[in-house]
């Protein structure tokens, strides 16, 4: 948990992968520009001294992770969002099984979201009813960009989409988590719109629709479907980390959000291992708005709208009970291994650091 | 052509035999090229790796932030940068070169070829002049903001300011006039000459009697929705300068702090990373790796 103002927070880290990109994993050219162009991200928005070398990145396993997530009490609980790429990797890029290697290690500190692909027909809605049986996936990780073969992406509002989310709100996976970010199709009408997400949220309102990155580079669409959608949530992966080197930016960006959706529909990721909670989380805790910026949107980052950007509204989505949590966290394997009996133990455990 | 820049420096006339000049004059006239997602210049977003000059023949290489930027927008700044390129008197044929990208090849060859966009990606999902027509509208949306609050300041009316029409504003050296039913107001131009350019360029305003202002949807504002409007405004212009912010840091994480070419200002320090230690097996990225030492 974090201690801000002599308040804990409990962060929810909402956007986390463990990713395969070793070169023998990789089977089409795709699958290694996908990589270095996460590298780039990596490396522009990471502090010079946090920064991860090329091979570390391309395959960090589950121990690693642990501790980058864990170790430091950055976070406290934290969400898998897979993101398949079949056609360019051997073994998938970071597969809901892949994933499961870890959440099913540490089950009370993991949420593990599945994954479905509407291009994969009726074998496509086995897979999903699958993945609830064997994992109870409570959500899934959209990719409409994904390649598959001839096609390069799909909508989220067409017809194939629908019968999936059907699916979903039939099988209780409620939280539809919808990559909206740099998209690879020659041309795309939808490079620079959210529109599928506004049909689709609007036809299943029993459904809550997370767009990762908020849009970006869409923030103003995503930003105009949300105000009218009360279903649409944002997930701050990307936008979490312009904290880094680009704060002012950063202000901009939240401002925008907390005008618009204002602060229960906004959740934090770190996309790990984009980015590295152990650091980001507090960087992310202490970015403040300039009192310009203060004054033309009239929001704040206090402790409270922190508390439900970093943790609590991830809870409300996921049904994570904050306070049986931390009881919980108190001796489970995670703290043991970390000696953080005592950061869950006590009245006001600060960052164990 | 996206370069709608009022920058005086692009003249076409004229014909420098120095090398230097010649270089000079390719840069200005690409000064005018944009990146459409960000609505600025190529040059300043230091996209270009090097122009090459040789008589009446000159060749552009640049590279984008990121590998993936969506191959449409590629596709239009390559063949802006060529169409401004060739407006020079002295230029026979400009030569365009996209360097370290997912579609390099298919885009270098395509804008090189005269190709067309269709030609070039068949299995594209609409056309680049619906790609253009939607990023021009975004820019109007962006721009429109500082326009109205320019007049809103000057202590023009909500009810006036949406009843507004083309007819109604003069730019007169650096003042705009607006008419009022016969009075008129006068406020800095920069603001509402800019206004002017990407309404005209989004064809939303062309005719006198057009209403002057818009929602991003655009149809007439209703008086009590201008503070809505110019909300979204704000929004448009805050992703812009988001997206720019991406592009740039992922620029600089591909060629280092000084850029392409030495000019950077990056409060980044990124020194310590240093390409060469990949030896990836991709040609697109090994063989441009080196491109950042050039110039």
């Amino acid at each position: 948990m974090y201690e801000k103002n002599g308040e804990e927070i409990f962060v929810i880290d909402g956007h986390v992968h463990m990713w395969d990109a070793r070169k023998e994993n990789i089977i089409h050219e795709g699958g290694e520009q996908f990589l270095q162009c996460f590298y780039d991200y990596h490396t522009g928005f990471t502090p010079e001294e946090e920064q991860w070398d090329i091979d570390e990145y391309r395959h960090y396993g589950a121990d690693k992770m642990t501790e980058d997530l864990f170790g430091n009490a950055a976070a406290d609980m934290a969400i898998f969002q897979p993101t398949y790429l079949d056609d360019f990797y051997d073994e998938g890029f970071n597969t809901t099984e892949q994933n499961a290697e870890l959440a099913e290690q540490y089950p009370e500190r993991f949420v593990l979201n599945g994954s479905f692909d509407p291009r994969d027909g009726e074998e496509g809605l086995r897979y999903l009813e699958h993945l609830k049986e064997e994992y109870d996936i409570p959500g899934v990780k959209l990719y409409t960009a994904e390649w598959r073969g001839e096609s390069k992406g799909w909508r989220l509002d067409s017809d194939d989409a629908f019968q999936f989310l059907e699916k979903c709100a039939e099988l209780g996976i409620e939280n539809i988590n919808a990559h909206k970010g740099p998209t690879i199709r020659p041309l795309n009408r939808d490079a620079f719109d959210v529109e599928d997400i506004d049909d689709a949220a609007s036809s299943f309102p029993e459904l809550n629709f997370i767009v990762n990155h908020v849009g970006l580079p869409r923030l103003d669409d995503f930003c105009w479907i949300a105000a009218q959608e009360p279903n649409v949530y944002g997930g701050l992966a990307v936008a979490s980390a312009m904290s880094t080197h680009r704060e002012r930016k950063f202000g901009e960006i939240m401002g925008e959000l907390l005008f618009w959706l204002g602060e229960d529909r906004l959740l934090f990721g770190s996309d790990y291992a984009l980015w590295n909670p152990d650091w980001l989380v507090d960087q992310v805790m202490n970015a403040e708005l300039t009192q310009e910026q203060k004054d033309e949107y009239g929001v704040e980052l206090d402790v409270d709208t922190m508390k439900k950007i970093m943790g609590e509204n991830a809870a409300e989505l996921y049904d994570i009970d904050i306070e049986e949590k931390k009881r919980q966290f108190r001796d489970d394997p995670v703290s043991e291994r970390f000696d953080l009996e005592a950061h869950y133990g006590s009245e006001a455990g600060a960052a164990a650091d | 052509m996206s370069g709608s820049s009022a920058d005086p420096t692009g003249d076409a006339g004229g014909d420098p035999t120095d090398n230097r000049d010649r270089i000079t004059a390719v840069r200005d006239r690409l000064d005018r090229v944009e990146d459409p997602e960000l609505a600025r210049s190529i040059v300043d977003l230091d996209y270009i790796d090097a122009i090459e000059v040789d008589g009446d023949r000159v060749e552009v290489r640049f590279t984008l932030p990121t590998a993936w930027c969506s191959p449409a927008f590629a596709w239009m700044m390559a063949t802006d940068a060529r169409d401004e390129v060739e407006t020079l008197d002295w230029v026979s044929e400009a030569r365009i070169e996209l360097c370290d990208h997912m579609h390099s090849k298919e885009i270098t060859t395509g804008v090189n070829a005269r190709d067309g966009f269709g030609e070039t990606f068949p299995d594209a999902d609409g056309d680049v002049a619906a790609v253009r027509a939607a990023i021009a509208d975004k820019a109007r949306v962006a721009r429109q903001r500082e326009a109205v609050q320019a007049l809103l300041d000057a202590g023009v009316d909500p009810e006036q300011v949406v009843a507004l029409e083309r007819a109604d504003v003069d730019i007169v050296g650096d003042e705009a006039h607006v008419d009022l039913d016969g009075l008129s107001v006068v406020v800095d131009a920069a603001p509402v000459a800019d206004y002017l350019d990407r309404v005209t360029t989004s064809g939303h305003v062309t005719a006198p009697d057009d209403t002057l202002f818009l929602t991003p949807e655009g149809d007439p504002i209703a008086a009590d929705r201008l503070d809505v409007v110019q909300k979204r405004s704000r929004l448009a212009t805050v992703n812009m300068g988001g997206q720019g912010a991406v592009c740039d840091a992922l620029h600089r994480a591909r060629h280092g702090p000084d850029g392409p070419d030495g000019s950077g200002t990056s409060p980044l320090d990124e020194s310590e990373f240093d390409r060469s230690t990949y030896d990836g097996d991709v040609d697109e990225f090994t063989s441009t790796w080196t491109l950042s030492t050039d110039d």
